[in-house]
């Protein structure tokens, strides 16, 4: 009896072995990292992913990078309380404003983050091309590199010294990752690369991307898209030929126009049914059911009697600023006060809800371009002060017969206001802000305290 | 699962070969009690080493048949059992006598139980009597200051919401604290399965009423055998079972009445105007502004055109002023009933048990109603004399009007904010304030009657739980048993909200409705040797076995909008399909367990135990985990020395050592993911999601615990003293990892917290006799530590202020010190507790504009550090009486979530609780509370100022019965008619100044965010008259 139930017992506990298999679940409304990349389609809906990274991932509402973070950063960051006021109660934006950054911002920790984010799913693109089908291959390469490089640009311009101040070879840049991420081990770890690396990466990227991408491409990248970031980038660093020629590239393309009147270019829920006017080189697309415009949170506000409008209203702006414009310049009439006896007054631009938020728009391609065959004394594609008056047409402003430096970045600043461009003008023409200096540390972004609990070794910028 | 129903088949089939083949013959008997003589109906007759038995009749006569040679076993609560040889005799008549406290009670471990005597674990047994027909919708409320060491904390007054349950403090930070459940062997559902509003849960679809015992496994000894799963303890419930013998009906009928337990003062017109009337005049002085001038506060407040005007619809000033206490519209008297029957009976062969119940409650909070009706079938057979099958199966249906969460503007409590000059009415319209077509701006806030009035949301949930068996006797001693069971919960949530919600529900212009499925589908496989015997001096019984688990959870959603009219609820009549998921995720467990214990000479006891527990949660390189446990235990009252001493009974010493652990970590956060939400305006888009961690497994938890079980003077005060050391490590976290990988955070194993603490239970019987008085107390102690975070900040609660922080206990309230006001001109203080270079903390104090210099300190501590309850019980005749208390303290709670608004000084129009008329003022500058300054801050910032002591003594139940006398009784040919009434929370004792100290907010609890108040729903106090007829 005994050995029955012995055998018994061996039995059943050898044959419950084969439960052990009963252990490997898979996941349902997710997949395993292994089989999420193995076809084309797989590829491309990564690529997608990493413009959702662009457009304001997951849950964080205020917009990211391109979304509104990379421009209301940089607006912030140059307001002086004459032209600009911040009346909110986001104690990370109350810092930029004050230019008071603590190593504990949430903006800057966040840009950083979510930068990371899309560069991870770009990463994963550019590491499983070989899946892509041949004739979707370059444009996917295409586009998956524009966005690595556009946003390295931007995270360099950021949290780094502007180009030119001091040594560029040794100035600290941001880390470069350019592999996805498995898995994290102590080689994750990554130090930052200098001004000049980050800057040679990103040029890199953008021009390979511009090889590779076609002409048109909906509202994802196109040729001109990855030339006009380029035409930014060299103007950053004062490369006026190579900025130049790339904003002539993009011009030239012929694919867009300057819309009339102003106020057209802007709310495109509201004024184009959602789509991209023809002013607009590349934005990224919001509707209501996807994606949050991070401009309209902070600089739009609701109008009783504009349906379709929202906003905290938290960037006010004043009169110093609204006195820039000349009498009958439309762009100095697109300003709202949300009531008749409101003593806050909001720009125009962002009002809309659920509108696409412009990352570069034609004008800038032709103010880069009047600016920089002004300081070369060249006229590639056109002369500079018949670019400066096809601006000035726009806004229903007379013509110009002379031009200075001076007028084309005053033009600049009053056609592209609170665009993003602001604190990266500033000092790329060795402005000020206030009283701080274009090279104040308190201009750039600090990196955040939570990468460095994690990695000391990480270097902070100065005065942090 | 196909390998274990085949193995369980094969177990079966080789059992069939060992059919007894003994000769049989019939012993009978009667059985009587020592104290009065009479037959004792209902006492278990077994024939020991056999699975055969009987019970005795309603006379205490039995009939058994037997083998020869056999040995009888009498047992029945309460009373000691009795072996007794047979021999040659048919007839066997047996006396058994009372047991003070019976040792001889069966506690229910683990796959088996064990003689209470015999335990060396601490396993904290409740009985139903201790819980039954008690008005809370889930047990696990019940047990409430009923077992020591075991913490439980309601929440609040919403009905068949979750319940915080802690069995020997909190261990764990981002996996789960809640123990372990598990009914007739299976472990059930229990954790929040709603979509709406706070947590709910699942144990409401359980009748309490069902169940016969709760047994809680507590140290590492009885828990081991659960392995990764009994770190926070284990709850067994076990439900009632048939008993041979004749039928008994048993049908009860209670109905009664629940108030809120606690209203708090709030200013009404006249104390609001006056108060206001002082902010206003303060904060125009400071601005330099005549209460006068038209852009002044006062005026805002008060002028023609200004808030208060706005506000009462133009009656404020008026002779149609109006005085509205808005918090008691929150309120409403909560009547409820409840039905019970009970049938259980049966003969040698097979019994049964059966019940049926219909609860209907309505809550104190208005909206608020719960809804159940549950039946319950459980069959023992002894299909053979070998062989015993059985079935336990329940069915319950529950619906549940919910309210939101406390952070909604429709939370009804919310409603106690709003200014005591809005009519409740709108004079315009005649319907409630704020109903459209009226102004749906007045009141101050959104009103939630509004909510109750235009929109509901119903939790409906169907719930089975069946479990079967097989137990087969091999051998005199050796059994097998198999079971098999399920635990399904099929829930739905309905959700409607009428274009009157706008101003809450944004999107309800046109409606908004809302419709969930969920589908939790939970099987149980246990398949287990069990084994006794008795050689001599040595007794061994063992338990080896396997179990399976396989859970699922599916659920399903779709969102309408844009409804022709609110006649139209159902979303076939959304012109908008606004939004619809549907999810899906599901966990495994294969488990092995073992168990040995040992007996020499009935006083040295040791135990083994141990579990192997592999889950789908754990990563590739630590599939399994084990689990091991030892225990001793000395009956010192058994040795020469103390065996026949007249003061001390029973005196034993015990103590275990051994791991559990906590798997309750989510479902695959061991593995890197990709996820496909990531479109973009239409074009479908995927992501990485998560970064795997193949290296990912349980908490553990080591454990020791030093106990010692005494009994004096024949047992009649006996009780348990325990020490306990738990220390936890390995804890899951949420790890920051460089943000340049993409990624922001990984789950991983690090940290560790502690827990210890000292158990006391204290049984008495003070008279015995005609009187019968009895005393049960039990209290605890508990310290928790966390000592290892790496580093890591972890906050949550009510403006982050609980937080997680080395050295500290878990959740601590982290925040800065309130240093009260300054007499000279009413500033609110707060001390800079800076830290110098020299180590020194900077004491001085800065005011409102230097709170941001201020460092935070810890300034409370959310966990209790003593609790327990006693009852006391008496009867004499047919009265019975039993009063209840329990009590918490040392525990603090944060009242910013109510205070930053209602007990702010004025700073907001909010209405303000009574106390802020105490704000300084020129007369009275002795004061804590800061000079009230409309709209400028002053002192209600987060502070310690909102932190309060949330010790309380509950006088928790009450009751009172009469049992009819027989004589009266038995001539409507009853059984028994015993009348009663009862009550909940009559009173409470305590300093803490908001609605209940018993308090966790739906909204801001989290595993370690304890002790926040935010509007939160006090407790209800329920009185109820019942009656109970035994036929």
């Amino acid at each position: 009896m005994k050995k029955i139930f012995l055998l018994g017992t061996v039995v059943a506990l050898t044959t419950l072995n084969g439960c052990d298999k009963k252990l490997d679940v898979a996941p349902t409304q997710t997949i395993d990292q292994t089989v999420a990349l193995n076809a084309s389609k797989d590829v491309e809906a990564a690529l997608i992913g990493a413009y959702d990274a662009l457009q304001g991932a997951s849950t964080n509402t205020n917009g990211d990078t391109y979304a509104g973070g990379y421009q209301y950063t940089s607006e912030l960051l140059a307001a002086v309380t004459t032209e600009v006021r911040f009346g909110g109660t986001f104690a990370n934006l109350q810092e930029l404003f004050r230019k008071e950054l603590t190593t504990i911002n949430t903006t800057a920790e966040t840009l950083w983050l979510r930068s990371y984010l899309a560069i991870n799913r770009a990463n994963n693109v550019l590491a499983n091309l070989d899946k892509v089908t041949d004739a979707k291959r370059s444009r996917v390469e295409g586009e998956a590199l524009f966005i690595r490089g556009a946003v390295y640009f931007e995270l360099v311009r950021l949290y780094g010294k502007q180009w030119g101040d001091g040594n560029n070879a040794s100035n600290p840049g941001v880390p470069l990752v350019l592999t996805p991420t498995t898995a994290v081990t102590e080689a994750n770890k990554v130090p930052r690369s200098t001004v000049a690396e980050v800057y040679a990466q990103a040029i890199d990227d953008l021009t390979k991307a511009e090889a590779a991408l076609p002409v048109a491409n909906s509202f994802y990248a196109n040729k001109s898209v990855a030339a006009a970031i380029l035409a930014r980038l060299y103007l950053q660093q004062g490369n006026f030929a190579a900025a130049r020629d790339a904003a002539n590239r993009v011009i030239a393309s012929g694919r867009y126009r300057l819309v009339t009147p102003f106020g057209a270019a802007f709310n495109t829920k509201l004024n184009n049914g959602g789509a991209n006017p023809a002013e607009y080189v590349f934005a990224i697309q919001v509707n209501d059911q996807d994606g949050s415009n991070g401009m309209n949170t902070f600089f739009g506000t609701t109008i009783g009697s504009i349906p379709g409008t929202a906003g905290r209203g938290d960037i006010r702006i004043q009169p110093a600023h609204i006195a820039f414009y000349e009498a009958g310049d439309a762009r100095g009439a697109f300003f709202i006060k949300p009531s008749a006896n409101s003593a806050n007054v909001f720009t125009y631009k962002f009002l809309d809800r659920f509108g696409n938020v412009p990352v570069v728009r034609l004008s800038e391609m032709i103010l880069t371009r009047a600016e920089a065959n002004f300081r070369l004394g060249t006229t590639v594609g056109a002369a500079p002060l018949a670019d400066v008056n096809a601006i000035r047409t726009r806004a229903g402003l007379p013509s110009l017969t002379t031009l200075t430096l001076a007028a084309i970045l005053k033009e600049r600043k009053l056609e592209l206001a609170f665009e993003g461009h602001a604190i990266h003008d500033i000092k790329r023409t060795g402005g000020t802000v206030g009283t701080l200096p274009f090279n104040s540390p308190k201009l750039i972004l600090p990196v955040p305290q939570r990468e460095r609990d994690i990695f000391p070794l990480l270097v902070q910028n100065e005065g942090y | 699962m196909r390998h274990i129903l085949r193995m369980s088949i094969f177990g079966l089939s080789w059992c069939v070969a060992l059919l007894a083949n003994a000769q049989d013959r019939t012993v009978t008997g009667k059985v009587t009690s020592s104290e009065d003589g009479t037959g004792m109906p209902g006492v278990s007759v077994a024939v020991k080493g056999t699975a055969r038995g009987s019970n005795t009749d309603a006379e205490g006569n039995y009939k058994v048949s037997v083998a020869d040679n056999a040995t009888l076993i009498f047992s029945f609560v309460g009373f000691a059992a009795i072996e007794e040889k047979i021999g040659n005799r048919s007839v066997i008549n047996i006396q058994m006598k009372a047991d003070a406290k019976s040792l001889s009670e069966v506690v229910v471990t683990g796959y088996g139980s064990q003689i209470k005597r015999d335990l060396t674990g601490n396993i904290a047994q409740v009985k139903a009597k201790d819980f039954e027909n008690m008005p809370v919708p889930s047990v696990d409320q019940a047990l409430q200051g009923k077992a020591a060491g075991v913490f439980v904390n309601s929440g609040g007054g919403k009905l068949g919401q979750a319940v915080t349950v802690r069995v020997r403090g909190n261990s764990s930070i981002s996996a789960s604290s809640q123990p372990l459940y598990v009914v007739d062997g299976v472990p059930v559902t229990s954790d929040d399965q709603s979509n709406y509003g706070g947590d709910t849960n699942p144990l409401a679809d359980i009748n309490p009423n069902d169940i016969e015992s709760i047994e809680i496994l507590k140290d590492a000894s009885a828990g081991a055998i659960y392995g990764a799963r009994a770190a926070n303890g284990v709850v067994l419930i076990s439900t009632k079972r048939g008993k041979a013998g004749k039928t008994s009906v048993s049908i009860n009928y209670q109905a009664g009445s629940a108030q809120a337990t606690k209203r708090l003062p709030f200013l009404n017109t006249e104390q609001y105007e006056k108060f206001y009337r002082q902010a206003a005049a303060y904060a125009d002085g400071l601005d330099g502004l005549d209460v006068n001038d038209p852009n002044s506060y006062t005026q805002g407040l008060f002028g023609a055109g200004g808030f208060l005007d706005y506000y009462s619809y133009g009656t404020y000033g008026t002779p149609k002023q109006t005085d509205n206490n808005w918090q008691e519209k929150a309120f409403q008297k909560g009547p409820m009933q409840q039905m019970d029957m009970q049938i259980s009976g049966g003969n040698e062969k097979t019994k049964f048990f059966m019940s049926g119940q219909y609860l209907n409650q309505t809550g104190t909070l208005i909206g608020n109603k719960l809804e159940r009706i549950s039946g319950r079938l459980n069959i023992d057979h002894q299909a053979t004399n070998w062989l015993n099958v059985g079935l336990m199966m329940s069915l319950s249906r529950g619906d549940n009007w919910r309210l939101p969460d406390d952070n909604a503007f429709s939370n009804p409590l919310q409603a106690a904010a709003l200014t005591p000059h809005t009519p409740f009415i709108d004079p315009n319209t005649g319907l409630s304030a704020g109903a459209p077509p009226g102004d749906i701006n007045i009141p101050l806030y959104y009103n939630p009657i509004l909510s109750v009035e235009y929109a509901k949301f119903v939790q409906t949930s169907y719930r089975n739980l069946t479990n079967t068996y097989a137990q087969a006797t091999i051998l005199p001693g050796l059994k097998f048993r198999t079971e098999f069971g399920v635990d399904v919960l099929n829930q739905n949530e309905e959700g409607y909200f009428q274009s009157q919600t706008v101003r809450n529900q944004t999107r309800a212009a046109n409606g908004i409705g809302s419709n969930y499925g969920t589908f939790v589908t939970n099987y149980n496989a246990n398949n287990f040797f069990s084994f006794n015997k008795e050689i001599g001096i040595h007794n061994i019984d063992a338990t080896v076995g396997m179990s399976y688990q396989q859970s699922q959870t599916k659920r399903n959603f779709v969102e309408g909008t844009n409804f022709p009219s609110d006649s139209y609820r159902k979303i076939a009549s959304a012109a908008i399909k606004s939004d619809g998921t549907s999810t899906e995720t599901n966990f495994r467990f294969l488990s092995y367990f073992a168990r040995a214990n040992y007996r020499l000479k009935d006083r040295y006891l040791v135990g083994l135990s141990a579990r192997v527990d592999g889950s789908s949660r754990f990563g590739k390189n630590s599939r399994y985990g084990f689990f091991p446990a030892v225990s001793a235990g000395w009956v010192i009252s058994e040795e020469s020395f103390l065996k026949n001493n007249r003061i001390v009974s029973f005196l034993k010493i015990r103590a275990s050592h051994g791991l559990t652990g906590n798997s309750e970590i989510g479902d695959f956060p061991q593995l890197g993911l990709f996820q496909g939400d990531a479109g973009y305006v239409g074009a479908p888009g995927q992501r990485p999601s998560q970064i795997a961690n193949p290296d990912l497994k349980w908490e553990t938890t080591t454990q020791t615990d030093i106990g010692l079980d005494f009994g004096l003077l024949n047992n009649r005060i006996n009780g348990e003293i325990d020490y306990y050391i738990k220390n936890t490590n390995d804890l899951l976290l949420e790890v920051n990892v460089p943000g340049t990988t993409g990624f922001s955070r990984q789950f991983k194993n690090v940290g560790a917290l502690e827990n210890k603490g000292f158990e006391f239970v204290l049984n008495t019987q003070n008279t015995v006799g005609k009187l019968k008085w009895n005393t049960s107390l039990n209290f605890a102690t508990n310290a928790n530590k966390v000592t290892d975070v790496q580093g890591q900040i972890i906050e949550g609660g009510v403006r982050n202020m609980n937080r997680v922080m080395e050295g500290q206990p878990i959740g601590v309230f982290f925040t800065r010190e309130y240093a009260g006001v300054n007499p000279d001109n009413g500033d609110a203080l707060f001390y800079k507790n800076t830290k110098a270079a020299d180590g020194s903390i900077d004491r001085s104090t800065v005011t409102n504009g230097g709170y941001n210099s201020t460092e935070r300190v810890v300034v409370g501590n959310p966990n209790p550090k003593f609790f327990g309850g006693i009852t006391n019980t008496l009867s004499y005749g047919g009265i019975d009486f039993s009063i209840f208390f329990n009590g918490v303290s040392g525990n603090d709670v944060n009242f910013y979530g109510v205070g930053q608004y209602s007990s702010a000084n004025g700073i907001y129009e909010d209405n303000q609780t009574t106390d802020q008329l105490n704000a300084w003022t020129p007369d009275n500058r002795n004061t804590d509370v800061p000079q009230a300054r409309y709209l400028i801050t002053n002192g209600s910032q987060p502070s310690s100022r909102y932190i309060f002591d949330g010790s309380y003594l509950r006088l928790r139940t009450l009751s009172l019965g009469y049992t009819l006398p027989k004589s009266i009784t038995s001539r409507a040919k009853l059984e028994r008619v015993r009348v009663y009434v009862s009550a909940m929370n009559l009173a409470t004792f305590t300093k803490y100044k908001g609605w209940d100290p018993e308090v966790n907010s739906d909204t801001f609890t989290s595993n370690f965010a304890q002790g926040n108040d935010f509007y939160t729903p006090p407790q209800p106090r329920t009185i109820l008259f019942g009656i109970n007829i035994g036929l």
